[in-house]
C-alpha cells in the first residue's frame, strides 16, 4: 500500500516554498549566516541558518515558529485544493523538537507576553483553518518522520485525508548548550566531511497532505511506509544497531531491498558522533549496494531544522524523485572513513531518473524514523 | 481489535493507587523519587522525568512486565507514549537565565537532553529498554487523552504490542511562574495498554477495555459524537480542566461527574491519563460503566473524549 502526496508546502532560509527551495538547493545555495536573533556577546558561536523575518536585527518576537507553520501548511492545503477555512475533522500531525518554548524564552527574559495555550500549535490551527484535530509531536529531530508514520497509520486505519507537518526555529537555549557540546564553533555545516565541526541550528516548516484516494489531484510522489523505533540506548549519543535496525524495517514495511533504493537522502547533522553512526548502519544494511543509490544530506544548506528536517527533506526528495534531480552536500570535500563506497553528491547538482528514495531521521534520545518513498508515474 | 487497560501507575502525593484517584488520602507530602525507585539514574533528570520513572516502574510491574530480573517480554514490543505540557520548563528557564546572566559558557552540558521536550519519553525507554516507537505528546488540555488515542493506533497499526502511556506535570516555580500561579499535580500516572490478544497470550488480566475516542471543537460536540459511537450511556464522567469556561449542567445531566483537578491540581497534559487510570480504580471497586473521560473545553482548541469499558462490558 502506497499513500499519495496531494499537497506540499515548504519554509526555510533557502527559500520560501517548494520551488524555491529545491531551486536553491540544487543551485548549491546555504542559507547560513552571522546569527540574527541572539545577542553575539552571549555567545561564542555566531552562525545559523535562520529564515530573515524579524522585525530588525537583532530583535527577536514570540510565535515565530507558529507562523513558519502555518505558512507551510498553507501552501501544502492549498496546493492539495482542500478548502483551507475549514479543516474540521482532518487530521494535522505536527511534529516539532522545540514547539513555542523560544517564546517561553522571551516571556522569561524579556517579559513578553505569552499564554500557555500557544505552547502548542492546536489554538493557532485551529484560529487558522478551523482545524480541530490538530497534534503537537515533541519528538525531538525525527519529530517530522514520526509525524508522518503516526499519518500513514491514520490512513491505514480509515481516514482520508492527513496533514503532516513539521516546524521548528532556533531556542537561545538549545544552540547555547550545543556551543558546550562542540569544541570549535562551526561556522557552517559539513556532513560526512573528515573536517566538520559539529551541528549549527536552522529553521523551517514543511507540510504535506497525504490522501487515501487522490480524487484527480496532481499527486506529487508516493510514501509507501516509515519505520519508527527507539535505540534505549543513550539520551544524545545514537546508536548504530538502532538506527540500522529502523532502516531494515523500512525497507521490509515498504517492500524494497537496498539495491532497489536510487537516491539516500541521509540525516547528516555533521555532528562527528551522528555522522559516524548514520554512515556504519548504512553501511551495514547496504553491504555490497552501497555504491548503488545516490546520497544527498541537505543540511549543508539549510542547517539542522530539527523537528523540521524529516519534512524538509521529504518535500525535496519527492522533487528529486519527479525530476530525476538532487541537490549536492555543500561543503563535503574529503568524506569520513565510514561514508567509503557511497556516491555522494557533491560539487553541482546530479541528474538521473530516480524511481524508489529513503528518507532517514534521527532525534535525540535514539528516535529513529526511516521512510520510503516513490515517484508517482 | 479490542485494546485493553493491562497495568496502571499511580504516583500523586494524595494518590498512590487507581481507588485512590477515586479515594484521595489526607494531605500528604511531595513524592519523593527516591523512595520509590532509587537514587541511581536520577541525577540530572528533571523533575518530570524523574516522576515519570515512578508511574512507569510501577505500571509495568502492576502489567507483569517487569520483575527484579528486568523486562519479561521484548523490549522492541513495548512502546512509549509520555504526554507533558509543562515537563521541561525547568530547564529551559534556568538555561535561558544563566546564558543572560553569565553568557552561554556557563551552561551545564548536562541540560542538553533536557532542552529537547522528548526527554521524558526517550528517557523512559532508555531506564526501562523499551525500544518500540517512542512519542512524546505537548498537546495542550486534550495532551493526554490524545496519548491514549496514539497508543491504541500504534497497537492497532502493528507497530507494538504494548505501550506504556505516561502523563505527568511537575511543580516548580518556573510553572507556577508561566501558568499564572496555578500548582500542577506535581506527580505522574502511567498506563500499561495492550491489544486484548497480547495480554490473553500471556496470561495478563484487562483492567478495563478502552472504547471510542473522538475530538473536535466543542465539549458539547465532542460528548454527542462520543454518545452515538459509544452507545450506552456514561455511568460516571470525567470533567475537563474547566479554568475560564464552566461545564454547564445541561450536558450529561444526571451523569455523575468527577473533577479531578479539584483534588489533585492543574493536570494539564496528565490529565487524560489520570483520568483512564482513575476508571480503571472505579471499575476494581465496582462501578459499571461505561465511563467517559473528557478534556479540553470550549475554551481550549478542542475537546478530547474517550469510552472506558469495564472487563464486563468488553
Amino acid at each position: 500500500m502506497s499513500w499519495a502526496v496531494t499537497g506540499m508546502g515548504a519554509v526555510a532560509g533557502v527559500g520560501g516554498d517548494v520551488d524555491e527551495l529545491f531551486h536553491n538547493l540544487c543551485a548549491g545555495r546555504s542559507g547560513v549566516a552571522e546569527l540574527r536573533g541572539f545577542d553575539h556577546a552571549l555567545h561564542t558561536a555566531h552562525h545559523a541558518y535562520e529564515v530573515d523575518n524579524r522585525p530588525a536585527p537583532g530583535v527577536d518576537v514570540t510565535r515565530r515558529a507558529t507562523g513558519l507553520l502555518l505558512d507551510a501548511v498553507g501552501q501544502a492545503v492549498r496546493d492539495a485544493g482542500l478548502d483551507e477555512s475549514d479543516l474540521s475533522g482532518v487530521p494535522v500531525l505536527v511534529g516539532t523538537g522545540l514547539r513555542e518554548l523560544r517564546s517561553v524564552e522571551l516571556w522569561r527574559t524579556q517579559g513578553a507576553e505569552f499564554p500557555a495555550a500557544e505552547l502548542h500549535f492546536g489554538t493557532a490551527l485551529r484560529e487558522a483553518f478551523q482545524a480541530d484535530d490538530t497534534h503537537t509531536l515533541s519528538n525531538a529531530c525525527s519529530a517530522g518522520l514520526y509525524a508522518l508514520a503516526l499519518g500513514v497509520d491514520l490512513l491505514a486505519q480509515g481516514a482520508d485525508t492527513v496533514v503532516v507537518a513539521g516546524v521548528d526555529v532556533l531556542t537561545e537555549t538549545m544552540y547555547g548548550l550545543l556551543e558546550r557540546v562542540q569544541p570549535v564553533p562551526p561556522t557552517r555545516v559539513r556532513p560526512f566531511d573528515r573536517d566538520r565541526d559539529g551541528v549549527l541550528m536552522g529553521e523551517g516548516a514543511a507540510a504535506v497532505v497525504l490522501s487515501r484516494v487522490p480524487g484527480g489531484r496532481p499527486v506529487h510522489g508516493l510514501v509507501r511506509d516509515v519505520a519508527v523505533n527507539c535505540d534505549a540506548f543513550h539520551v544524545t549519543a545514537p546508536d548504530p544497531a538502532g538506527i540500522a535496525e529502523a532502516i531494515r524495517e523500512a525497507h521490509s514495511r515498504g517492500g524494497v531491498k537496498p539495491a532497489d533504493i536510487d537516491l539516500l537522502m541521509v540525516h547528516g547533522t555533521g555532528t562527528l558522533l551522528n555522522d559516524e553512526a548514520e554512515a556504519t548502519a548504512l553501511a551495514d544494511v547496504f553491504g555490497p549496494d552501497r555504491d548503488k543509490p545516490l546520497v544527498t544530506a541537505t543540511k549543508s544548506m539549510t542547517g539542522h531544522t530539527s523537528g523540521a528536517s524529516g519534512l524538509l527533506n521529504l518535500v525535496v526528495t519527492l522533487r528529486c524523485l519527479a525530476e530525476g534531480r538532487v541537490p549536492p552536500t555543500v561543503g563535503l570535500d574529503d568524506p569520513v572513513d565510514e561514508a567509503e563506497g557511497f556516491r555522494f553528491v557533491t560539487g553541482e547538482a546530479a541528474h538521473r531518473p530516480l524511481t524508489v528514495a529513503q528518507l532517514n531521521a534521527f532525534g535525540f534520545g535514539g528516535i529513529n524514523a526511516v521512510a520510503i518513498l516513490e515517484a508517482a508515474r | 481489535m479490542t485494546v485493553v487497560v493491562s497495568g496502571v501507575g499511580v504516583v500523586l502525593p494524595r494518590a498512590r493507587s487507581a481507588p485512590e484517584l477515586m479515594a484521595p488520602v489526607a494531605e500528604a507530602p511531595p513524592v519523593e523519587p527516591k523512595d520509590l525507585v532509587g537514587r541511581k539514574g536520577l541525577r540530572y533528570k528533571d523533575r518530570a522525568t524523574q516522576l515519570a520513572y515512578c508511574a512507569a516502574d510501577a505500571a509495568l510491574r502492576h502489567a507483569g512486565l517487569l520483575d527484579d530480573g528486568g523486562l519479561r517480554v521484548p523490549g522492541g514490543s513495548i512502546a512509549v507514549v509520555a504526554s507533558s505540557n509543562y515537563g521541561n520548563l525547568d530547564t529551559i528557564c534556568r538555561a535561558i537565565d544563566t546564558i543572560a546572566e553569565q553568557t552561554a559558557a556557563a551552561g551545564s552540558a548536562m541540560d542538553l537532553p533536557n532542552a529537547s521536550s522528548n526527554v521524558i519519553a526517550s528517557s523512559v525507554a532508555i531506564r526501562f529498554g523499551l525500544r518500540g516507537p517512542n512519542l512524546m505528546l505537548c498537546n495542550g488540555a486534550t495532551s493526554g487523552l490524545d496519548a491514549v488515542h496514539w497508543a491504541a493506533t500504534l497497537i492497532r497499526g502493528g507497530r507494538a504490542s504494548r505501550a506504556l502511556v505516561l502523563g505527568v506535570e511537575p511543580d516548580n516555580e518556573s510553572v507556577r511562574a508561566f501558568t499564572g500561579g496555578a500548582r500542577t499535580i506535581d506527580g505522574a500516572a502511567a498506563l500499561v495498554v495492550e491489544s486484548g490478544e497480547s495480554a490473553a497470550e500471556r496470561g495478563a488480566s484487562a483492567s478495563a477495555v478502552l472504547g471510542d475516542y473522538v475530538r473536535g471543537a466543542g465539549l458539547g460536540r465532542t460528548l454527542e459524537r462520543l454518545a452515538r459511537t459509544a452507545g450506552d450511556r456514561p455511568a460516571l464522567w470525567h470533567l475537563p480542566e474547566q479554568r475560564a469556561a464552566a461545564v454547564p449542567d445541561t450536558l450529561l445531566e444526571g451523569v455523575d461527574r468527577h473533577d479531578l483537578a479539584e483534588v489533585f491540581g492543574l493536570g494539564s497534559g496528565a490529565l487524560g491519563v489520570l483520568q483512564c487510570a482513575a476508571a480503571v480504580g472505579w471499575f476494581a471497586q465496582g462501578g459499571a460503566g461505561p465511563v467517559y473521560a473528557t478534556a479540553g473545553t470550549d475554551a481550549d482548541d478542542a475537546s478530547a473524549g474517550l469510552a472506558l469499558h469495564g472487563r464486563a462490558g468488553a
